[in-house]
């Protein structure tokens, strides 16, 4: 919303002392947010008025005049222009050198120079109004006409800017229209007035809000209170279209609107002044003399007056005769009966209509009009008094002879006062220091609060501007006397601590060693992707559809389905990535959902059911090598993010994992995640090519965190360790865990080196190389000792597993 | 004899100088002093010579040895002391080999740092759901029935639930402040805690506006504590992301859930407060909303708003992470795009 200073100040006078700026501070700091100050003057820079001295003909061309004129510098000027309408003596519209004007009214502005017309050199323009911003306020009559001051009756004096002579002079506060939201007072420029008068502790000019009285009833019937609470209608008879007058205009253009004409201007004007909306019927279009507020019949038709034809439901609230629509209530007028150029009779009318009815029908029609944004914070019954009393003097202000013929106030419900009291003892506490009582019931006072004190109490009146849900509670009281202090005064104050007991969030820390295991200690970086997941990669991984959780209204038609596996953005990851590089590797740790029930806070609310997992995966050339390294990170996970370690299985295959290279991770029998080569045929779904890929996937939610550190120490070897490595001849069938079974019990430590096959190996067999450890606990081993315990490991080797020396 | 011997001496001294690595030295040691070399010639040849002769090059002969080793002993140390490990020249201006690193995606770095201050003043880290219902996400939050956040071009309702209406009506949660009630509805009061979190709107996306965007809000309720007491949340949360002190202020705000609500603004770090193009010449850049927990949330706590009072803050963790690096779009956060994450170690 835009705010004009010279609006503001007809209600208002703010110290002569203050700079816009700090204007634009403090509203913000104490009220809403001003997002710009803008000078409106600023692009009549250079643009002065100037009295033409003579009007000479042009040597070379006849349409061209040279004029001498007064621009009030010390000498006079020539300037050639072509204006139809050039008269000596007369004050008009000189554009200097350096000033900026749009040629002929169209385009972007040009900047101005001194130049030579046919010959006749030219010291800058005179203008017409559409060069100079001003064809709102001066409509142009024909094409060529410059404006003439003198002939429009503006008192102006040569070398003058002309914003000022034409009441442009004006400093615009554009407020963000969040920021007003809740304050549905806020929305014309009387109640920001009030605010102002409060932050600086000024005088208030209160508006009249009389009446008429004593003038025959005109028939209006309301069919729905609730959705209108008031609704007065006056005639006003002998009236017709012409321009308003410029300070109105002026105003009007200020603030961000366009003059029409004097009986809409007036209606505009008003919803500028106090956010009053009106609108003026052309009373002869209304039939039957009596107006209806109703509901619409589906179906029926209104042509507004934005050209727009709407086919109306039960749920729109319409203003008619006895006949028609004549207007979508508090919204916008109907195009054939409000104001037309041949209106000689008007029903103004100036009404409440209630907030949710105007939202839904604005967002139902996409009708965001003025009227509408001010109706859908919810207006105060009252406010129609100032409406209609603001209304009835401009009307008698422009049309000295118009005749007020009828009135009628149908005020079927009136906003109540609300009242709340606020204890001195909640305010001291909760602002955090005391103060004085003259200091907060100055404040409530400014604001239009009735304040009365006893017994450490405050008893308020809440305006009832304020009454329509924006202060309802003793917080919101105290809000308005926080922060007309201003919160910057209030001093930080510190947190109150307890030291009862420490923080211990075993599952939250487990959550965090799992990521920073993943990304410090096996390299992998982190990624999040989305939830709603492209059904490509559902597809890809195998993922059954019918257990996921669709979006009504998806970001994207192929983008509905909710995750219920981290594995298809592991997909998506790895297509995207795989071109920039050839090895890498990622993480992701985030909910999944899945058709069911869980409710988490109360019973009565059953949502999905949410799982917490973990996924990873690794891409690159070598198959083989990614699934160990897969496997790898999984077998070390326990250790180094100290939960309770897991074994592998192979119990049940993953959608997604290929044929042969796949494992469970199984926690007390139950499969709580599984790791495996992907597909070749997932890969080739996800147009993944050249590359292969390991993933992994487990719920978090099944580890059992340890509450802390679980490295355990061992003694050091008093007596060396002696290392052996050993390179054995097994069959295929053959597995690691056989050998490893069959001599652990033997050995300090084992570890496996390599596999190998090849031809020295014979068919159906593979070589396999160890390196172990043995010791005595008691003494040095001797080489016979080590001799007799090597050849004992083979013998177990040989008879337990098959296996030979190489 | 005794001439040769000097020779011997002389011809050894040069060697033993000569040599610039050990093994070069060993290999002169052996030369000088070994079975074959002249020198044990010579002592070999003491038998054929008269016996005075015999001492004096006897004599000589031992000199000479034991000089050689003091000789290569000293020449040793000095090639100890002077050696390299690499042979032949050396170029440092090389790149050092890469450490192999992942990382934290940047916002998850942003979310720890937070963590760390805040469990530092003794808050707890709580985290909701991402489903949640139209009950908790705007109902017990003081939203009005017809408040536009409602609607479906807003908030993402899931199929089926759209036309149902409180606990039956079930998004995505379109931000987190739904989970303080979970929370104290769970632990009661007094509380404080933090609960970061990913939450989704409705929007057409650019490079400033998500769909899916992170938030990290904290919450502490007590009895008797001011709202200027807020002040410690918000200024830790800035010190934290910014490593020093930040000005910020607090003017009035507006939102369903507090009140008195507030915009919370902080001094722009580029030109200090002095105005420039990144804070639009205010000084300051608004940075995160709080207020004073409404007593509608808190009766939807259970608990009695004349006995508790509490005050919130939220912040958006992925316009702090833009701020911090210069991030100029939002949805890089999303895009999985290694050559984006892998800047943040």
């Amino acid at each position: 919303m835009n705010i004009s200073m010279k609006f503001i100040s007809r209600y208002v006078d703010l110290p002569s002392d203050l700079t816009y700026d700090q204007i634009a501070y403090d509203l913000t700091m104490r009220t809403v947010e001003v997002e710009e100050v803008i000078d409106t003057a600023a692009k009549f820079h250079d643009i002065v008025v100037g009295e033409i001295k003579e009007v000479n003909a042009h040597p070379n061309a006849d349409a061209l005049k040279v004029c001498i004129v007064d621009v009030g510098e010390d000498d006079l000027k020539q300037i050639v222009c072509g204006g139809s309408n050039l008269t000596a003596g007369h004050k008009v519209c000189v554009a200097k050198p350096g000033s900026e004007v749009v040629w002929h009214g169209e385009g972007e502005p040009v900047k101005l120079k001194e130049t030579k017309l046919r010959g006749v050199s030219s010291y800058g323009m005179i203008c017409g109004s559409t060069e100079v911003y001003l064809a709102d306020i001066y409509p142009p009559q024909d094409e060529r006409e410059i404006v003439d001051f003198t002939d429009l009756g503006v008192e102006c004096e040569v070398g003058q800017c002309v914003a000022a002579a034409a009441g442009l002079d004006d400093v615009i506060l554009e407020i963000d229209n969040k920021s007003l939201s809740n304050r549905p007072d806020l929305w014309g420029h009387y109640g920001v007035a009030r605010e102002l008068a409060a932050i600086y502790k000024v005088p208030f000019n209160e508006l009249d809000s009389k009446l008429p009285e004593g003038l025959p009833e005109y028939p209006v019937v309301i069919e729905e209170p609730e959705r209108c609470n008031r609704f007065t209608a006056t005639k006003i008879d002998n009236v017709y279209v012409k321009e308003s007058p410029a300070w109105m205009k002026t105003l009007i253009t200020n603030a961000g609107m366009r003059p029409i004409n004097a009986l809409v201007d007036i209606t505009n004007f008003v919803l500028l002044a106090v956010g009053a909306p009106q609108h003026a019927y052309d009373s002869t279009h209304v039939e039957g003399e009596e107006i209806i507020v109703r509901l619409a019949e589906d179906g029926e038709k209104l042509l507004l007056l934005d050209e727009k034809d709407l086919e109306l439901t039960h749920d729109h609230l319409v203003i008619c005769d006895a006949k028609k629509p004549l207007n979508l209530a508090g919204i916008k007028g109907g195009k054939d009966d409000s104001v037309l150029d041949t209106t000689n009779s008007v029903i103004l009318e100036c009404a409440v209509f209630t907030a949710p009815g105007i939202r839904r029908t604005t967002a139902y029609f996409n009708e965001k009009t003025d009227s509408a944004l001010r109706y859908e914070k919810g207006i105060d019954t009252q406010r129609a008094d100032l409406g209609v009393a603001m209304a009835l003097s401009l009307f008698k202000e422009i049309y000295p002879d118009c005749v007020f013929s009828a009135f009628t106030d149908n005020y079927p419900v009136k906003t109540e006062n609300e009242v709340i009291d606020i204890t001195q003892e909640f305010l001291d506490t909760r602002l955090g220091e005391a103060i004085d009582r003259s200091e907060i019931e100055d404040i409530l006072t400014r604001l239009g609060y009735k304040v009365e004190f006893s017994d450490g109490t405050y008893h308020c009146t809440v305006p009832t501007w304020r009454s329509t849900g924006d202060v309802s509670i003793h917080d919101d009281i105290l809000g308005d006397i926080a922060r007309l202090i201003g919160y910057e005064y209030f001093k930080k104050q510190p947190l109150p601590v307890k030291f009862e007991e420490s923080i211990h969030q075993v599952e939250m820390d487990l959550a965090r060693r799992l990521r920073e295991y993943l990304a410090f200690r096996c390299c992998m970086n982190e990624i999040f992707t989305y939830p709603w997941i492209d059904e490509k990669y559902i597809n890809a991984a195998g993922v059954d559809f019918e257990k996921s959780v669709r979006l009504a209204t998806p970001p994207a038609p192929e983008l509905g389905y909710l995750r219920a596996s981290l594995i298809p953005g592991m997909l998506e990851t790895i297509e995207k990535n795989h071109r920039y590089f050839d090895e890498f590797s990622v993480f992701e740790a985030a909910q999944v959902f899945e058709k069911g029930e869980y409710s988490p806070s109360s019973e009565d609310e059953v949502l999905p059911v949410h799982k917490n997992m973990l996924s990873g995966a690794f891409a690159g050339k070598d198959a083989k090598t990614l699934f160990f390294k897969a496997k790898g990170v999984i077998e070390s996970m326990p250790g180094y993010c100290h939960f309770k370690p897991f074994t592998f299985k192979q119990k049940m295959k993953p959608s997604w994992a290929d044929e042969k290279v796949w494992l469970n991770i199984v926690e007390e029998g139950k499969i709580i995640g599984s790791l495996g080569l992907v597909s070749v045929q997932a890969l080739t779904d996800s147009g993944i090519k050249l590359i292969s890929a390991a993933a992994f996937e487990m719920d978090t939610a099944m580890l059992e965190p340890y509450p802390s550190r679980t490295n355990e120490f061992k003694h050091l070897p008093q007596y060396p360790l002696v290392e052996q490595d050993l390179s054995l001849l097994v069959d295929e069938s053959v597995e690691w865990a056989d050998i490893s079974e069959a001599i652990k019990y033997m050995v300090k430590d084992l570890k496996f080196v390599e596999e190998y096959r090849g031809k020295q190996i014979p068919a159906g067999k593979k070589s396999i190389m160890l390196s172990l450890k043995i010791g005595n606990d008691d003494s040095t081993m001797t080489s016979k000792q080590i001799e007799k315990k090597m050849n004992g490991i083979i013998k177990v080797l040989g008879k337990k597993c098959g296996a030979q020396l190489r | 004899m005794l001439e040769k011997l000097e020779k011997i001496r002389e011809e050894g001294f040069r060697r033993i100088a000569e040599s610039t690595d050990p093994a070069m030295l060993e290999a002169v040691r052996k030369e000088l002093t070994g079975k074959k070399s002249s020198l044990q010639e010579v002592l070999k040849s003491l038998g054929g010579l008269d016996p005075d002769m015999r001492r004096s090059v006897g004599m000589k002969a031992n000199d000479v040895k034991n000089l050689f080793a003091e000789k290569i002993q000293t020449r040793q140390e000095e090639l100890i002391a002077g050696a390299s490990a690499v042979e032949g020249e050396i170029d440092l201006t090389l790149p050092g080999i890469e450490v192999s690193g992942g990382a934290l995606h940047p916002i998850t770095q942003m979310c720890y740092d937070l963590n760390d201050a805040f469990r530092s003043l003794g808050f707890e880290i709580y985290s909701e759901d991402d489903i949640s219902s139209e009950k908790y996400a705007f109902d017990n939050l003081n939203f009005a029935a017809d408040h536009p956040a409602r609607a479906s071009m807003d908030t993402y309702w899931l199929e089926g639930t759209e036309d149902k209406r409180g606990s039956d009506r079930l998004c995505l949660r379109p931000h987190l402040t739904g989970g303080s009630v979970r929370y104290l509805l769970e632990h009661g009061a007094p509380a404080r805690f933090v609960y970061p979190g990913r939450v989704y709107r409705n929007e057409t996306t650019d490079a400033r506006h998500e769909r899916a965007f992170f938030q990290y809000e904290a919450l502490i309720v007590d009895k008797d504590i001011s709202f200027s007491s807020g002040r410690v949340m918000i200024e830790a949360i800035l010190e934290k992301v910014f490593g020093r002190k930040v000005n910020v202020r607090m003017r009035e705000g507006f939102f369903p859930f507090t009140e008195p609500g507030y915009e919370i603004d902080m001094e722009c770090l580029l030109c200090g407060g002095k105005g420039c193009k990144a804070c639009n010449h205010a000084g300051w850049i608004e940075v995160m909303p709080g207020g004073v927990i409404h007593p509608n949330v808190l009766r939807a706590a259970n608990l009695d708003p004349d006995v508790w009072t509490g005050f919130y803050t939220n912040i958006g963790l992925d316009r702090m992470v833009m701020m911090r690096y210069g991030v100029d779009d939002v949805r890089l956060f999303h895009s999985a795009d290694l050559r984006f994450l892998r800047q943040f170690r």
